[in-house]
């Protein structure tokens, strides 16, 4: 341990030493080189069991990690511990951890004893993360050989008639299974290779099953199933052994162990892998038989009725095309007869337009005439008043001019009038029947004659011959 | 069909082709009775296997199962049910 050797002391008197060995060094300083020493070492991860564990109020948590050949004391800075997420209690005497951290060492001081310690930064706690880590390999393993595939590759059939079952005898999800397959009415035949599914004895007796199963001809589908558990519990369904037989098995495995979040590595090897035995019951028996039989039934009528159609509509086809000619003679004979009724509707409706047209137009054109008659009437009227007037004032004129000329006329007959000859003193001679005598041989032939004179007649008589 | 002996599922598939099919109305008269003809074999078939999963639920145990089968009884009688 030359390397940790410190400087010669200063003290000035330095006891002796021994021989074959250099020193003698101040204690206090070699401690503090051995720490530094120590710390100097690579850092690792350990793993064992805890024990005398003591949590305190202290800025350092406190515990051993043992296993069967020895341990180590280790510390752990509070600040550090919390911020683990730990599950409470999961730092417990007898917990087996995994830790992670480096050797130190306290050199003490005058009062405080110097110790060495394992300085722990992290921890967790060892079994889960080892098995997972395990897993993760072994899935790995398997994977890289394909093992993963060769179920995966076989057909599931849809309706089975006999099943294999690996499972638990009168576990939950042994009942399960059987509920589920009476929901979808299948009553085919079951084998039940019981095993156990949880201890370490379990894996082989699984394997044994299920080997068994496919062992049997006439079963078509192996389903290998049970409840959920810690990864621990469902441990056996990660055998490595187990899961190399599934994957050569010519017979499909639909496994369904523990619940959906678990995964466990027969999952990975089995042709399906299933969240529940349910589930698995649901595809182990694809065909949910009481809905099946109600199909096949309404696909026989369907097919029955398809049938009937395609006869049927032929032979109306066939019945149609017979009555053709008599069906195409009669379309002519009807579309003549709408013709000839259409010809004899468009001549009534032609005569009756043209006479309304007539009508129209002739009561229009008398329409008009009344009107210039009307017109013409009314001129007529107008020029008869201003004829009527003329008229008047002519015949006034007239009358007027008929006065004077009968004036003139009265002027001129009472000039000519005998009366006015009488006036004068002329005698007018008549006879007795009152007609003039106008020759003096008249006068005395006639004997006696009248005098008409101014005022009246005389009588008078020829007295001479 | 090809030579591989009939499953229910086989069947179930093309009896669907079948009636989809008579269902597009493009099938000939001699073509659709003789797909019906088919077809009535087909769910004759189904219903057959569906009647082979429907007479009672039949359960055996493994070993009991091996036990006769490894003897002479030629094959497995119920155990339960």
């Amino acid at each position: 341990m030359g390397g940790l050797a410190p400087s010669p002391t200063l003290q000035s008197e330095s006891p002796a030493g021994i021989d074959g060995f250099p020193g003698p060094y101040a204690v206090g300083r070699y401690a503090i080189a051995l720490r530094d020493r120590l710390r100097g070492l690579a850092r690792v991860c350990l793993v064992g069991e805890l024990s005398g564990v003591r949590l305190g109020n202290g800025p350092n948590v406190y515990f051993e990690l043992r296993d069967g050949d020895g341990g180590v004391p280790c510390a752990m800075w509070r600040t550090d511990f919390d911020r683990l997420t730990l599950a409470a209690g999961a730092l417990r005497d007898g917990a087996e951890m995994v830790v992670a951290g480096g050797c130190d060492y306290y050199p003490g001081s005058s009062t405080a004893s110097p110790r060495f310690t394992f300085r722990v930064s992290d921890m967790r706690p060892a079994g889960e993360g080892d098995l997972l880590a395990r897993l993760e390999r072994l899935r790995h393993n398997l994977a890289g050989e394909g093992l993963f595939e060769r179920q995966k590759r076989l057909r599931v059939a849809l309706l089975p008639r006999v099943l294999g079952v690996v499972t638990a005898e009168g576990s939950a999800a042994c009942r399960d299974f059987l509920a589920a397959l009476e929901r979808r009415g299948w009553r085919g035949s079951i084998v039940w290779g019981y095993a156990p599914v949880q201890d370490r004895r379990a894996a082989p007796r699984i394997a044994a099953a299920v080997r068994d199963l496919a062992g049997v001809a006439q079963v078509e589908t192996i389903v290998v199933t049970r409840g959920g558990g810690s990864i621990a519990d469902l441990w056996a369904f990660c055998d490595e052994t187990l899961c190399r037989t599934i994957a050569l098995l010519p017979v499909p495995v639909i496994s369904a162990v523990g619940h959906e979040v678990d995964r466990t590595l027969i999952d990975d090897v089995s042709a399906v892998c299933c969240s529940t035995p349910t589930h698995a019951a649901e595809v182990a028996v694809g065909v949910d038989c009481t809905a099946a039989r109600i199909g096949a039934s309404r696909a026989a009528g369907r097919l029955e009725a398809l049938g009937r159609t395609a006869v049927l509509s032929r032979a109306r086809a066939l019945g149609a095309h017979s009555r053709a000619p008599r069906a195409a003679l009669a379309g002519h004979r009807r579309r003549l007869h709408q013709h000839s009724r259409e010809l004899r509707a468009a001549t009534r409706r032609g005569v009756a337009d043209r006479a309304a047209f007539q009508q129209r137009v002739g009561g229009t054109v008398l329409g008009r005439k009344l009107e210039a008659a009307r017109g013409g009437v009314v001129g007529e009227r107008g020029a008869l008043r201003a004829r009527t007037s003329r008229l008047e004032l002519a015949g006034e004129a007239l009358a007027a001019r008929r006065e004077q000329a009968l004036l003139a006329h009265a002027a001129g007959l009472r000039a000519s009038d005998p009366d006015r000859t009488l006036e004068r003193g002329f005698a007018l001679v008549l006879d007795a029947s009152g007609e003039p005598l106008e020759t003096a041989d008249a006068v005395r032939a006639a004997e006696r004659f009248d005098l008409q004179l101014a005022g009246g007649r005389v009588g008078a008589r020829v007295s001479e011959r | 069909m090809s030579a591989e002996p009939l499953t229910y599922e086989a069947a179930v598939a093309r009896l669907e082709e079948i009636i989809a099919r008579l269902d597009s109305n493009q099938a000939g008269l001699r073509e659709t009775l003789d797909l019906c003809r088919e077809g009535k074999g087909l769910i004759e078939f189904a219903a057959a296997e569906l009647e082979a999963v429907g007479q009672g639920l039949e359960e055996l145990r493994l070993d009991e199962l091996i036990e006769r089968l490894d003897g002479a009884g030629p094959r497995a009688e119920p155990v339960a049910r």
